[in-house]
């Protein structure tokens, strides 16, 4: 379906100031928020006369999130997502079979991944040898988090040469840029805790790779990251929270999706959905692809044990019955609710994706960390139109002392806006420029952080 | 040493159908205690009547309320309802024991709105017997991002009994002290200086005075002017009650990687305590692998009351019983025996009613 033209836009977006002005204390769904254009994400070519930044934390307050969501790096992370999440789409063959993408612990298949891939998954194996080295310390008045996963951190830090170096990368700028994202991926010395924060510092290291062309330009590499690399980080992630007890602060305990991650339930999602024809094909907004198990068999432990070793959801799905105790439905209320949708993995798909947008790019506490340099930039993106209702959606989650401001916290986010992620993620021509929506506002700086 | 001292009573025997002296209209105290015992939840007009009469007996209480020993102080609960019961089953049941709790009575566990509910009724039943102070999480801010609003629009079908909690936050107190002697506060101390500081300067850090500059700044007849009718505000030294933590190895204030209060360290508790003739402070509001930590040479104890955190910190819980000589005892439990249970999804049934799962989150509508 052709989405309706969009009106003609003078191209000028309000100014700062102007915007984080409030307009609108409520959500009003009448304001349907202009999709944002996307530009071609694609890996650059050779950066000949590019100049590397060291990455610095630029959003501190309620307004800087609001301008984070005009960004070239927000347009840039939500597109590399959607392109990730689009390579892991069954595949309809013209001989009428199905091809699905899953995950594989024969060593075997490793001769089949090109050799970048090869080499991100030998970094994270090196990774994986520091906790071995590291053992948690066992002391008396401890809290909770061990203590031991700040030498870790300070050993992984120590190799960071060594571990780029089994990159095949020696360029010293990007070493430096992307370190500080590799970095940002194990979890926080200091609170002794890690979250989709970390994460996202992750999807920017890899992001990083691949704008900078390490994995080429082709869509086996783009599933391979996903299949391959992420699931390999997200192995290592899963033993040093087990290894140094990484606390769950921060996480909306049963009222959360997951206390530690969110990417794995996105491209798992994706894994299973109604297959496409080709690379032009969206990915399918419903439906799931023949053969692939019920969303409800998340509640039966035996098939999450089968399904984990294919599939990045239940691969997640398992990791919440290692650590739990007690009823699924009851420790994990939001995954329970979601594993009765009828309209098969493509609508969870979309839904993940919606809330991954609101939920971890949308909050002040996930994405205050992300720094910003010259691979995932600082700059209004004058292709993209205001983020519409992150900002406000949050903004109402903030303190207001004399008056309560009406709140929704499950606020919709807009459909139309997701949709257009999946029609364009895939290889969208260059933009048309949409125009500036109603602006949401900014009523008070967040500061709960906890 | 702490050793584990199971005392499992049985739930105490009220009668069905009796008038309470608060006579709120038609509500009836004990019937709703009852229920609540069960887990059952209120209607949302009764949690209304209860909230409002409960704002009005808050409002009486000082800033500082002063109680006395023999009293059972209580950490985190965070809505782990059958841990709880399970304090109750231990510690003895409300109001033959005396309660003190620490705060974050919500967010995050699957049940905040029975544990409040249940705690609010207590709190109006017998006054007296039971204290509750002022966690970071109650508070509208928190409570939207980290579970209870959800859950009361999930429970109740409308945010009416958020509203009606969240007002009612806006008048517990911050703080108690035992017979003199033990400051008790949800996070920690708090300094003026620093508080006014940081609302200088963004780097507050390189500013950082030593306490022992001014005497007064620790001194707790500072939180009794604090106007705390209000949501918890960002900074400040309301903030600093609900939000610090203490670092063992620094002696001094700092700024706290939560983004919200101050760390602190020896000095100020030594600092804090005589100036302000204390001997101990007791606070929450930090996960303990064995339920509660003391630091600082025994001059400061945490205290954590909710075991197994979010169904998997593997974390022991405990209590405090402080005894009328000022000794003190972590009473230590584990996880409620019903956590475990493999219910029969007549409890799913209960929360989503038809049997299937339900309440969706918008994104997947």
């Amino acid at each position: 379906m052709e989405p309706p033209p969009p009106p003609p836009w003078d191209g000028i977006l309000p100014h700062r100031s102007e915007r984080n002005k409030s307009t609108s204390e409520e959500y009003s769904p009448s304001a349907i928020p202009t999709p944002i254009n996307f530009v071609n994400l694609k890996p650059w070519r050779k950066p000949h006369d590019h100049k590397f930044l060291l990455p610095k934390k630029l959003i501190n307050n309620g307004a800087d999130l609001t301008f984070f969501h005009t960004t070239e790096a927000y347009r840039d992370i939500m597109e590399f997502v959607m392109k990730l999440n689009h390579s892991v789409c069954p595949r309809l063959l013209s001989n009428g079979r199905v091809q699905t993408f899953v995950l594989s612990e024969d060593e075997e298949d490793e001769g089949k991944y090109c050799v970048q891939v090869r080499r991100v998954r030998e970094m994270l194996g090196k990774v994986e040898q520091v906790i071995e080295q590291v053992p948690a310390e066992d002391y008396a008045d401890r809290r909770f988090g061990n203590r031991a996963f700040r030498r870790f951190y300070e050993v992984v830090f120590g190799k960071r040469g060594e571990l780029f170096e089994g990159l095949g990368f020696n360029e010293e700028g990007a070493m430096a840029e992307l370190g500080v994202y590799l970095m940002g991926s194990w979890g926080s010395p200091e609170r002794l805790d890690y979250g989709t924060g970390h994460e996202l510092s992750f999807l920017a290291f890899v992001g990083g790779l691949w704008k900078l062309g390490y994995f080429g330009t082709g869509e086996v590499a783009l599933r391979q990251i996903v299949l391959v690399i992420i699931q390999r980080y997200l192995q290592v992630v899963r033993r040093l929270i087990l290894t140094y007890s990484l606390e769950p602060a921060g996480s909306h305990g049963v009222w959360g999706l997951d206390d530690h991650s969110f990417l794995p339930y996105i491209f798992g999602s994706a894994q299973y959905t109604k297959p496409i024809k080709d690379e032009d094909d969206p990915v399918p907004l419903e439906g799931s692809a023949p053969g692939t198990p019920k969303p409800s068999e998340v509640s039966n432990a035996a098939s999450v044990q089968n399904l984990r070793k294919e599939n990045m959801y239940f691969s997640a799905i398992g990791f919440i019955y290692d650590v739990k105790k007690g009823p699924f439905w009851e420790h994990s209320p939001t995954l329970y609710d979601i594993s009765g949708i009828s309209h098969g993995w493509g609508k969870i798909n979309k839904g993940m994706i919606k809330m991954y947008d609101a939920e971890v790019l949308g909050k002040l506490p996930v994405v205050q960390h992300f720094p910003f340099g010259s691979l995932w930039k600082w700059e209004q993106a004058t292709d993209i139109n205001m983020r519409p209702q992150g900002s406000t959606l949050h903004a109402a989650s903030q303190p207001v002392p004399t008056t309560i401001l009406p709140t929704r916290p499950y606020m919709t986010t807009d459909d139309e806006r997701v949709v257009k992620y999946i029609e364009q993620g895939r290889r969208s021509s260059d933009g048309v420029p949409g125009r500036a929506s109603n602006q949401y506002s900014i009523t008070k700086a967040p500061w709960a952080k906890d | 040493m702490p050793r584990l001292r199971y005392r499992p009573r049985p739930l105490p025997d009220i009668p069905p159908k009796q008038l309470t002296k608060a006579n709120l209209a038609s509500v009836d105290l004990d019937e709703c205690i009852a229920r609540l015992y069960k887990k059952e939840l209120l209607a949302e007009s009764v949690i209304e009547a209860i909230c409002a009469k409960t704002k009005e007996l808050l409002m009486r209480e000082s800033n500082v309320v002063h109680v006395q020993a023999p009293i059972t102080v209580v950490g985190d609960i965070h809505g782990q309802f059958y841990d709880l019961i399970e304090i109750f089953r231990i510690g003895g049941w409300c109001p033959d024991t005396n309660y003190l709790f620490l705060g974050d009575y919500v967010d995050r566990g699957m049940f905040s709105i029975e544990t409040i509910s249940l705690l609010v009724c207590l709190k109006l039943r017998y006054p007296d017997r039971i204290h509750l102070i002022r966690g970071n999480h109650e508070s509208r801010g928190v409570t939207q991002s980290y579970g209870f609003y959800t859950e009361c629009v999930r429970k109740y079908n409308s945010a009416n009994i958020w509203h009606h909690f969240t007002d009612l936050f806006d008048y517990l107190t911050l703080s108690v002290v035992i017979d003199n002697r033990i400051f008790c506060v949800h996070g920690g101390p708090f300094s003026l200086v620093i508080s006014f500081v940081a609302s200088l300067s963004p780097s507050a850090n390189s500013y950082l005075p030593n306490p022992g500059l001014s005497p007064s700044i620790h001194s707790i007849d500072q939180i009794k002017v604090i106007d705390r009718y209000r949501e918890i505000p960002h900074e400040g030294p309301m903030a600093d009650l609900v939000w610090s933590d203490p670092d063992p190895e620094r002696d001094e204030f700092s700024l706290s990687p939560r983004g919200a209060g101050y760390t602190f360290g020896a000095q100020v508790v030594k600092k804090f305590l005589s100036v302000n003739n204390m001997e101990h402070i007791l606070r929450a509001h930090q996960l303990c692998q064995e339920g509660y930590q003391t630091l600082f040479d025994d001059q400061l104890s945490t205290v954590w009351s909710a075991p197994n955190y979010c169904y998997r910190c593997g974390n022991m819980a405990s209590v405090l019983e402080v005894d009328t000589d000022g000794s003190r005892f972590f009473n230590i439990f584990a996880a409620a025996p019903e956590n475990d249970q493999v219910k029969d999804m007549q409890m799913a049934d209960k929360m989503n009613p038809g049997g299937e799962p339900g309440a969706l989150p918008d994104y997947f509508l």
